[in-house]
């Protein structure tokens, strides 16, 4: 009994120091996008590097990097690490995510021996590199995204390496603000010692064997949770629109085994490295399949390392979710968020009850920098959230952050950003019509116009999905694709030939840059929707009277529901659908990354597609398959490969819709 | 003319209603203590007071601790509410800065809680003002009586005002206030810059939407209760606890609806600092246990921590309050098994029905008081004040059943139920250390006061679990809140935005400001009817580094500051709180605060024993440890001033039981209270 009370109270205690280092890095630090954005997190480490203990606001993707981080360290320095010891990483290759996240390790003495490492990662709003902010949409190698650290002491017993320190701020913007973040996590780290030796002298060595068993107990349970589902090979696949120097899409291929209590995410047939950010290092898989095998199978318990140790990734050196030097990282963020939608899509048919809708597809990185009046220069960083995914039962929540996300702020108050910026926030509100129609819908994602007022300035964007939107599951639509404009005397301006992958495009007093976000994916069908739903969303003015009944079929009349026109109108929309035959094609059917179906030309007509526009099969299970229509044939059937089959679980000869996929919900008004 | 002699203070809480009485001549305290009726508290309320058999033209005053702000919010009872605001911003609420706030990580079903006012009821107008306070586009010329329509058809029942950068210029609020006032009849409006002028719109538009959505509500309450009191004839005023630890009027609580969400617990904390100051202790953190939560705050000087930053379940909160911290663990929270095996204490309680197993009203589930009868610290054989009766056997019962669904490893009921208590009091020494180690306190610097219902019981546990040498248990510390309400003064809370980085101020500006903001302070008291005399004035200024966002308060006196003395108290400060200072470092000065207060007369409170004689009733085995002691239990009434006693021990009287353990040694206080120390090694 004395151990499984031990065992709860080496849990509790192990968060509560974490807690205490979030609230030491929020209350000391000096960047907004740490203090106010919450852009960093704080975890606790075993000796040899396994994940030990996070808290509930800190982000799986800073998270889960850190063990690789910390076994890198532990390998470089092997009997080289000691009191007084402090190490920097950020290097993506061997753990890091992108070069701004820079993690400081404190290694930690138990007895004499090492017993922990306290891990606090912050985003440094400034790590040098081609333009401010270090991320940009356009770049072609890592060196322009700043300063890479491999493992790095820093500090040796207690004395630190100064010339170093000095080097490292001396190629990096706002030198004094970098200062003062880095002194935050230097104090957080010594706090979260001294909880720790406060914690080894109540428990003692027991500390560390409760840790032991604390990973344990979290393995025990993930196999067990995954011993409950099906054995089989369940498929997903998905796309990076651009990496931002090509127009190509990057695809990620996926086979997910369910075999007795394990799980093998395979990602072989995923593209080659490129040379624009959207590249990842090694952690992003694992930390991805971890994130939503975690989500569908086992959301309440506390997460440390056993809840990884089911999971085996195999992902190929040189793909771009496991690059080498030189290929940039600023969009890993972009390339997480897709292999959590690939694998939310695989878990769909392994978990159907918790199928969701796919969510706004990355960070949605905007940087407006510039010169102000006085010649100062500024940097105003925001990553505006979008409507999450519906699911069984729940319709998903307005621009917030999703369950796969810690929890940040991304919006700045407008009064601070007012304050601090020669910039007006001209509205921030929610972006009507834009969500994902299901029986229940995705949610919205907000609108924001922030005006330059004075001075030169520069707007880079690192997005996904501005083209190809967040999907639907269990046949409900997708949301609106996310989307990055200027306006400009009126006028709309693309600030990229590549929507989405902006890099220091210049803007002039009086530009106006608008941040749309994507609305979440739906789910099951819209024309199931309760009316009274719909009814409810238009008296919110969330939907217009006139999409009610173009997408939900629900016909509204003087404040209420026509039941009589909506079951007519919902008749006829369910017979505008169009169902076609499957057929199977001998050979692979692709252009390069890109999927495709072979469509005749009198069922593009229908649908409205024409040769190269994206369709979707939608047999109203789980997550539709996309791919790039390739007019052939006079017949009525769709032929598609062997692979097109197993992901979405057809046969030569079944019936399935087809629709094509739009990149914002095609509206009324 | 009868002399008006009694002061009442009431506690509703959500099990029991405390009320205590005050006889200003003879000092002497009566306490009753009824059963709480939900919806009808006030004839709970009336009962009591008829129980008590004082003649009702003798009152003088009611004090009201009240958790009707809470319960409206979190049952979403408040009133229906219309927001004003500025064009664009009409989602600032449901935005917010896009934060959860509330949980969510892995959770795919996650539902964000919806904003208080329904989005057809926010209305934009085309006004704006500028970050640097100018106007851009004005209010004034905004006819606002399509938006009262709109909002009559919708049947709006309170108005909220909030407007961009309003904190630095609110004359369009102030316009805008005036022309709804102007048609809106008895429907209350507000403002945000008139409830909180600080920077940061989310925080200040939804403290403003939580004023307005409470507001009425709280009005009705208050309404019904003088009618009720003036229909027995009962002319009294009532008060009303504010979050900020001091007394509101009855028309100030009905205008400031935001500043009654700590009004319950608010109590405790100035009780604590009355017995502090008879028990001659300057730093204690409160320890405040019933039935299904626990309430702890630090004072440091005499004086509770307040905290400007506050959050109501998904809904920021920005006045200031006590900074008192609740956690989900009280005598009725149940022991449960998690999906990984382990064991694990609430925050899921037995509330008052069916209450703990024990308490033989059909309750099954293992409770902390379940636990505490198994380990000896409750009577078996005399029933608990309030007439219930426990049954050892269901308790033994439920522990069972619990060791086999912990299967392997659960030991005898007894080690679990030890355990059970255990996880209980590391929670609750965790809600210590929120308050004390998260803002830069060392609690073994502190002297724990523990009250409330299971208080006493558990205070030497969580005290030993933080190293804590000092515990102090109050006389009656059943009804230590009730008294804190009889206790409190008239506060009134003042901020404004001024500063900059220290080098640039002026200090003799600094001074003028101050005075002003006195010089408005004191006119404000003496309208609420106190003399000169009875004013108290306290400045604390928020500092930071230049570049950081938080800022840490200083307190100050601005007739004697200086910018050195400011900046090294600062950096002092810091470093306490984060680690480390930065003293090469601009600080800079960012709001100017001040509290206000009326001072009441305080009673002379004395406690002595009843009667002399032996205090030990029985003795009999009790839990310490791991394993069975003997241990007196004592009468405390019969413990006289300056007796000392050895632990362990167990102290009964009405309303409360302490359980000493083993190595405290127990000083009755000449003021009542008992002083309990220990060393720990180290």
């Amino acid at each position: 009994m004395k151990d499984l009370v031990q065992l709860e109270l080496i849990r509790e205690s192990l968060i509560a120091v974490v807690n205490e280092m979030r609230a030491n890095i929020i209350h000391s630090s000096y960047a907004p996008i740490i203090y106010e954005g919450h852009d960093f997190s704080c975890a606790l480490m075993s000796a040899d590097g396994r994940q030990v203990a996070q808290g509930l606001a800190d982000h799986p993707i800073h998270i889960f990097a850190v063990p690789y981080s910390t076994q890198q360290v532990v390998a470089t320095f092997k009997d080289d690490i000691n009191e007084g010891d402090l190490f920097l990483h950020n290097d993506p290759y061997t753990g890091g995510t992108h070069l701004n996240d820079v993690l400081m390790l404190q290694p930690v003495f138990l007895g004499g021996k090492l017993g922990m490492f306290a891990a606090m990662r912050c985003h440094w709003n400034d790590v040098g590199g081609m333009t401010p902010g270090s991320l940009s949409g356009r770049v072609n190698e890592i060196i322009q995204e700043g300063i890479r650290i491999e493992p790095t002491k820093i500090c040796d017993r207690g004395v630190m390496n100064e010339p170093f320190m000095n080097l490292l701020f001396n190629n990096m913007r706002a030198r004094s603000e970098r200062l003062g973040d880095f002194n935050a996590m230097v104090g957080t780290g010594r706090k979260a010692e001294e909880h720790l030796q406060r914690l080894y002298k109540r428990f003692g060595d027991g500390l560390l064997s409760g840790v032991e068993e604390l990973i344990d107990r979290s393995e025990r349970q993930l196999r067990a949770k995954i011993s409950e589902r099906p054995d089989g090979d369940y498929f997903g696949e998905g796309y990076i629109e651009s990496d931002g120097t090509n127009p190509d899409p990057l695809v990620v291929k996926l086979k997910l085994t369910v075999r007795g209590d394990e799980i093998i995410a395979d990602f072989t047939g995923t593209s080659a490295q490129t040379n624009g950010p959207t590249n990842c290092g090694p952690a992003m898989a694992l930390n991805a399949v971890g994130t939503i095998v975690k989500s569908f199978l086992d959301p309440k318990t506390p997460i440390n390392q056993g809840s990884f140790n089911p999971i085996t990734v195999i992902s190929e050196e040189g793909t771009f979710i496991n690059a080498r030097n030189d290929a940039p990282c600023g969009g890993m963020a972009e390339c997480k968020f897709l292999i959590d939608s690939v694998v939310a899509s695989a878990m769909g048919h392994v978990a159907p009850e918790m199928t969701v809708g796919d969510l706004k597809g990355g960070a949605n990185h905007v940087i407006i920098s510039g010169v102000d009046d006085g010649g100062g220069n500024y940097i105003h960083y925001e990553w505006p959230a979008g409507g999450t995914g519906a699911s069984d039962g729940t319709d998903g929540s307005n621009a917030v952050r999703s369950f796969n996300e810690g929890d940040f702020n991304s919006i700045q108050s407008v009064e601070m950003v007012e304050g601090q910026f020669p910039l007006r926030v001209e509205r921030c509100e929610i972006r009507e019509n834009m969500c994902g129609d299901g029986e229940y819908r995705g949610g919205f994602g907000l609108r924001r116009d922030v005006r330059i007022l004075s001075g030169r300035g520069a707007l880079s964007v690192i997005s996904e999905k501005n083209v190809i939107p967040p999907y639907g599951v269990e046949g409900a639509s997708n949301g609106a694709a996310n989307s990055f404009v200027v306006i400009r005397d009126g006028e709309i301006v693309e600030p990229s030939d590549m929507p989405g992958k902006v890099s220091g495009f210049a803007l002039r007093p009086g530009d106006i840059v608008r941040e749309e976000t994507a609305g979440g994916g739906g789910y099951g069908d819209p024309l199931e929707r309760e009316p009274e739903k719909v009814l409810a969303d238009v008296a919110e003015n969330y939907l217009s009277e006139a999409d009610a009944e173009a997408r939900f079929g629900v016909v509204i009349h003087g404040g209420s529901v026509d039941g009589a026109a909506t079951k007519a109108r919902r008749q006829a929309m369910f017979e505008e659908q169009i169902t076609v035959t499957l057929e199977l094609s001998n050979e692979e059917l692709a252009d390069g990354p890109r999927r495709q179906f072979a469509v005749p030309r009198a069922l593009a007509d229908r649908i409205g597609v024409s040769d190269g526009d994206l369709v979707e099969l939608v047999t109203g299970r789980g997550a539709p398959l996309r791919a790039w229509t390739t007019i052939a044939g006079d017949g009525e059937a769709v032929v598609v490969s062997s692979t097109s089959m197993d992901i979405i679980g057809t046969a030569p000869g079944d019936r399935v819709r087809l629709r094509a996929t739009v990149s914002r919900p095609e509206t009324a008004a | 003319m009868t002399e008006q002699k009694y002061i009442v203070g009431i506690d509703v809480g959500g099990t029991f209603t405390d009320l205590l009485c005050l006889n200003s001549e003879s000092q002497e305290l009566l306490s009753e203590k009824v059963p709480s009726i939900p919806g009808r508290q006030w004839e709970g309320v009336l009962g009591a007071l008829e129980k008590l058999g004082i003649d009702y033209s003798e009152i003088r005053a009611f004090v009201h601790g009240t958790t009707i702000a809470t319960n409206a919010l979190l049952e979403r009872k408040g009133a229906k509410t219309g927001l004003v605001t500025t064009d664009g911003f009409r989602d600032t609420l449901e935005i917010g800065r896009t934060r959860r706030l509330i949980g969510g990580l892995f959770d795919i079903k996650f539902v964000r809680p919806k904003p208080l006012v329904s989005r057809d009821l926010r209305v934009e107008i085309d006004e704006r003002v500028a970050a640097d306070g100018e106007i851009l586009k004005t209010a004034a010329e905004v006819d606002f009586s399509l938006i009262m329509e709109k909002f009559r058809e919708s049947g709006v029942e309170s108005i909220a005002i909030a407007f961009i950068n309003a904190y630095r210029n609110d004359e369009n609020e102030a316009a805008a206030l005036e022309k709804l006032q102007a048609m809106a009849g008895d429907i209350p409006v507000c403002t945000s810059t008139g409830v909180v002028p600080e920077k940061g719109e989310f925080e200040r538009f939804s403290t403003c939407v939580l004023n307005a959505y409470l507001t009425p509500v709280i009005r009705t309450y208050l309404d019904t209760l003088a009618g009720e009191l003036e229909g027995q004839g009962i002319s009294a005023p009532v008060n009303v606890m504010g979050s900020n630890g001091g007394v509101m009027t009855l028309d100030q609580a009905a205008q400031f609806a935001a500043g009654t969400f700590l009004s319950g617990p608010v109590g405790g904390a100035g009780g604590a600092v009355r017995i502090c100051e008879m028990a001659g202790v300057d730093d204690c953190i409160t320890f405040d246990m019933g039935g299904t939560s626990t309430d702890v705050a630090l004072i440091h000087q005499l004086m509770p921590r307040i905290s400007h930053t506050n959050q109501i379940d998904a809904y920021p909160l920005q006045v200031p309050q006590l900074d008192i911290h609740t956690i989900g663990a009280g005598g009725g929270s149940i022991a449960w098994v998690q999906p990984d095996g382990t064991l694990e204490v609430g925050p899921q309680s037995a509330g008052a029905m069916p209450g703990p197993a024990c308490y033989q009203r059909g309750g099954t589930e293992p409770t902390i008081s379940d636990a505490n009868l198994m380990l000896g610290r409750l009577p078996t054989d005399r029933t608990l004040s309030g007439g219930l009766e426990l049954s050892k056997e269901l308790s033994e019962k439920a522990f069972e059943d619990l060791a086999d669904r912990l299967g392997e490893g659960a030991g005898t009921p007894i080690q679990l139920a030890d355990g059970v208590l255990r996880i209980a009091v590391s929670k609750m020494a965790g809600a210590v250390r929120e308050v004390s180690v998260h803002r830069g306190f060392d609690p073994r610097d502190f002297a724990l006061l523990g009250f409330g219902g299971a208080g006493p019981m558990h205070v030497f546990l969580v005290a030993e679990e933080l190293s804590i040498p000092q515990v102090i248990v109050p006389r009656f510390p059943g009804h230590l809140s009730a008294l804190g309400q009889l206790l409190a003064d008239l506060r009134h809370d003042f901020v404004i935005a001024w500063g900059g980085p220290l080098d640039t101020l002026d200090i003799a500006e600094f001074g003028t400001r101050a005075a002003e903001m006195r010089r408005d302070a004191a006119a404000l008291l003496s309208e609420d009817g106190f003399a000169e005399g009875r004013h108290e004035h306290t400045f604390t200024v928020d500092m930071r580094y230049v570049g950081q966002s938080f800022t840490l308060s200083i307190p100050c006196d601005p007739d004697k500051a200086s910018w050195d003395d400011l900046r090294e108290a600062f950096h002092n400060r810091h470093e306490q709180t984060f680690g480390r200072a930065d003293r090469h470092s601009d600080v800079e000065l960012v709001n100017i605060r001040l509290f206000s207060l009326g001072l009441i007369d305080k009673p002379e409170l004395s406690f002595s024993a009843d009667d002399a004689g032996d205090p030990v009733i029985e003795c009999r085995q009790v839990w310490f440890g791991d394993d069975w002691a003997d241990c007196p239990i004592m009468d405390r009434t019969k413990m006289g001033a300056g007796e000392v006693f050895q632990g362990p021990m167990i102290i009964e009287e009405a309303g409360g039981t302490s359980v000493v353990p083993p190595g405290w040694t127990v000083t009755v206080h000449a003021s009542g209270s008992l002083d309990c120390r220990r060393r720990y090694d180290d």
